[in-house]
């Protein structure tokens, strides 16, 4: 680790176990609150959203890297509020080179004033993001966009979408206000306590909302799609850990036939095995961040592969610290199930596990 | 900063000199740690000659001095260019113990002999009941003026039938707890009273051994550390028994043998065995496991090049490579089918000349699956490092 990537991570762990308090989470998601303008407000002010934007743009020029380590102090955490969502998925779409976006916009984000999220799955079209029925047709003065957009990750929140569609038969993408005219958002909460969106799109959106098309946008989305699996490889591996932690604390205090849990091998070794994957799971993380980083040949490899692997260690770990607790870690005032269920839903979050592990073997058969 | 790729060639043109054709056939045919071992002996001396034969040792008892990232390469090119292994117990394991626990005489008389191969060492440690629990080791060693005399009998002697010389824990005080009455004791295998069987084991090979030790006379002299401290002795050596291996080249090369008998295979529709879905995804599970084993074994040498330690990193790493060498060995079998089956013993001799009934690519195949099983319960069974990393890591 550089001394910068320390650094973001002490002050993050630091922020996060003194004010990120589970319990006061789970009061504002059980009261229907996707996220806490307050924390969004500090981690904005930590300097958490610049993170990714260069410093022309007034960012900070982080790489993956750095947005790892705070993305696995936010899965440790549980953090809800939708940050790498925007600021490294959908600023990665808005800040490719050849793409139109205006630049007060980063700065926005940057400074959260923006929340910016990406709509692409639909309801009929197969999971990838070139597979859509969304259209763009040209009108005057601008496009209009027709279309059904599901499972808007954060969507509940944010203050714009970076819609996809087709723009005479080219892939493209558009920013769309939350407040334009012929939009409907219908947002519910997740199980994972964050807020997703369904929307009905028929709205008409000016030229310069026109962000990128063709190649571009297809290159664009593929950068965009690395990077979310990053982002959710590092908050699995936090949320697993913390997960472990929790495992190996509870049993050692719980006391059932006249004994700690944790004096038995049988699950003594089943704790091992989770460290295991952990460590090999990091292994991957930072080996998949520095290689995208540095643009490295065997990036593409080592990125599916963390997604492969970190999606099966993190449901293994979290699923076996449910079984060691027990009773208890079925409860929604419990922590441990809050693990399980982040994980799940990173599990699914625009990559899956089966479409990289597909992907891996095409990449590596390809060499 | 040292030029690694200028030592990497160096390394490279030794090996495609001093490799002879029947080296690398033994290398090709080597199924478990241990090479034919006329071979081995060739190649030990070999690098005895060229000063290489010794990898970890320092200079100033014989060794090249290199540092991690070089006995890294030496190993990786070994290994790519088939070389055979050269038997370790006493390069890897008793050497390094001479130079921490040995007297001046001791390091004088013997580590020259190691490096030379005029002696060959076995390791004297489990017994039939004891095995994992080590310390509960029962050949005892008895003081007789300035003699031990030596009863009981020490098994999986790997080699034992090739050596002349065996380093044995024996317990030399029985009235303490287990660990604080045992030694550390040099024998001549050729002492009086000492009897040495043959194990065959699954493969029909012989590599592993019973030796017996009836009224063994040792000279007091042999003990290495003071009497009844060769539990810390034989700790310090594990030590070196599992954090001194890279598990990550051997696996490399598990996969490049496995990926091109993959591609020679037919499956059931005619197509090679690689294109094969299900067997091409449980194939890329395992090069993802790899992937994270390789990253891994990455980060600890990262951290012994800054002066750490691995600590339990070095159980982690046992565990996860000797496992996924398994399930490469299961991969293995299931790409070649039925030719697991015929068992042809000469084929596996590198100087064997004639036509087995086994396909060339499936040669070693059902060997290898069944040595490796070993690889899981030797250096500390997979079930003790997960103890390690339960004390250790979790503090349980």
């Amino acid at each position: 680790m550089t001394e910068d990537q320390q650094m973001l991570r002490d002050a993050a762990e630091r922020y996060l176990r003194d004010n990120y308090d589970f319990n006061a989470r789970r009061e504002r998601v059980n009261a229907g609150e996707y996220m806490s303008q307050e924390h969004w407000n500090t981690m904005a002010e930590m300097g958490w959203m610049a993170m990714p934007f260069s410093e022309e743009l007034g960012g900070l020029g982080f790489g993956m890297q750095e947005c790892a380590v705070v993305a696995e102090q936010f899965g440790r955490h549980l953090v809800m509020e939708p940050v790498m969502d925007s600021v490294v998925v959908a600023g990665s779409l808005l800040t490719f080179e050849g793409v139109n976006t205006p630049s007060s916009l980063i700065e926005q984000m940057a400074t959260g004033e923006a929340l910016v999220v990406v709509a692409n799955a639909e309801p009929d079209a197969a999971p990838s993001f070139v597979n859509t029925h969304s259209r763009l047709q040209a009108t005057e003065g601008g496009y209009r966009l027709v279309g059904e957009k599901v499972f808007v990750a954060g969507g509940g929140s944010a203050t714009h979408f970076v819609v996809t569609a087709r723009l005479n038969d080219e892939f493209a993408y558009v920013l769309v206000e939350r407040g334009a005219t012929g939009l409907t958002v219908n947002h519910y909460p997740t199980y994972d306590g964050r807020s997703g969106a369904n929307l009905v799109l028929d709205v008409l959106v000016p030229e310069s909302a026109l962000i990128a098309t063709g190649e571009t946008a297809i290159l664009a989305f593929a950068q965009a799609r690395a990077r979310v699996v990053l982002m959710a490889s590092a908050e699995t591996l936090g949320a697993m850990e913390a997960a472990l932690e929790a495992t190996v604390d509870y049993t050692k205090q719980r006391i059932q036939f006249g004994q700690p849990l944790a004096s038995f091998q049988a699950l003594q070794h089943r704790m091992s095995d989770m460290v295991i994957q952990v460590e090999l799971c990091r292994s991957l993380v930072e080996a998949a961040c520095r290689a995208h980083d540095e643009g490295a040949a065997d990036e593409m490899e080592l990125i599916l592969a963390t997604k492969v692997k970190t999606a099966n260690a993190g449901r293994h770990i979290t699923q076996e610290a449910i079984q060691l607790h027990g009773g208890i870690a079925t409860t929604d005032e419990y922590v441990v199930g809050h693990y399980f269920k982040r994980v799940a839903a990173l599990d699914s979050w625009i990559v899956s596990r089966d479409e990289a592990l597909d992907k891996f073997i095409a990449v590596v058969d390809a060499a | 900063m040292k030029d690694y790729n200028a030592f990497r060639e160096e390394v490279r043109s030794f090996l495609a000199e001093a490799l002879t054709p029947d080296l690398v056939r033994a290398g090709e045919l080597t199924t478990s740690v241990f090479s034919d071992f006329e071979a081995a002996l060739k190649w030990h001396k070999i690098l005895h000659e060229k000063g290489w034969v010794a990898p970890d040792w320092p200079e100033e008892y014989g060794g090249p001095g290199w540092d991690i990232n070089e006995r890294y390469i030496f190993q990786e090119e070994c290994k790519l260019a088939n070389a055979p292994t050269v038997v370790m117990m006493a390069l890897q394991m008793l050497g390094p113990l001479l130079m921490h626990y040995g007297t001046e005489e001791q390091k004088a008389y013997y580590l020259p002999r190691i490096l030379s191969g005029e002696d060959m060492w076995c390791q004297g440690y489990s017994e039939p009941g004891s095995g994992s629990d080590l310390a509960s080791l029962k050949t005892s060693a008895v003081r007789d003026g300035d003699d031990y005399i030596v009863n009981g009998t020490k098994i999986w002697t790997s080699m034992a039938q090739h050596s002349n010389r065996i380093f044995c824990l024996v317990k030399t005080n029985k009235e303490v707890k287990p660990q604080a009455g045992i030694s550390f004791l040099l024998i001549d295998l050729d002492t009086p009273g000492i009897t040495i069987d043959e194990i065959i084991s699954l493969d029909g090979h012989v590599e592993q051994c019973q030796v017996f030790f009836d009224n063994v006379r040792v000279p007091v002299a042999n003990l290495i550390g003071e009497e009844n401290d060769g539990w810390s002795v034989a700790k310090y050596l594990l030590e070196f028994e599992r954090g001194g291996h890279n598990f990550t080249i051997d696996i490399k090369k598990q996969l490049a043998k496995l990926r091109k008998q993959a591609r020679k295979v037919k499956a059931r529709d005619g197509k090679p065995k690689l294109q094969d879905p299900v067997f091409r995804h449980r194939l890329a599970e395992a090069e993802i496991e790899a992937m994270a084993l390789e990253q891994t074994e990455l980060r600890i040498k990262g951290a012994l090049n800054a002066g750490g330690n691995p600590g339990a990193l070095s159980s982690l790493v046992k565990c996860v490579g000797t496992e996924l060498g398994q399930r490469f060995n299961e991969l293995s079998v299931d790409a070649v089918g039925q030719a697991v089956t015929p068992y042809h013993a000469d084929s596996l001799n590198p100087r064997y000349e004639g036509k087995g009934p086994v396909p060339g690519y499936a040669l070693t195949t059902m060997a290898e699956y069944i040595n490796n099983r070993a690889a899981t319960i030797y250096g500390g069974t997979a079930e003790i490092q997960r103890t390690i990393i339960a004390k250790q890591i979790l503090k349980l």
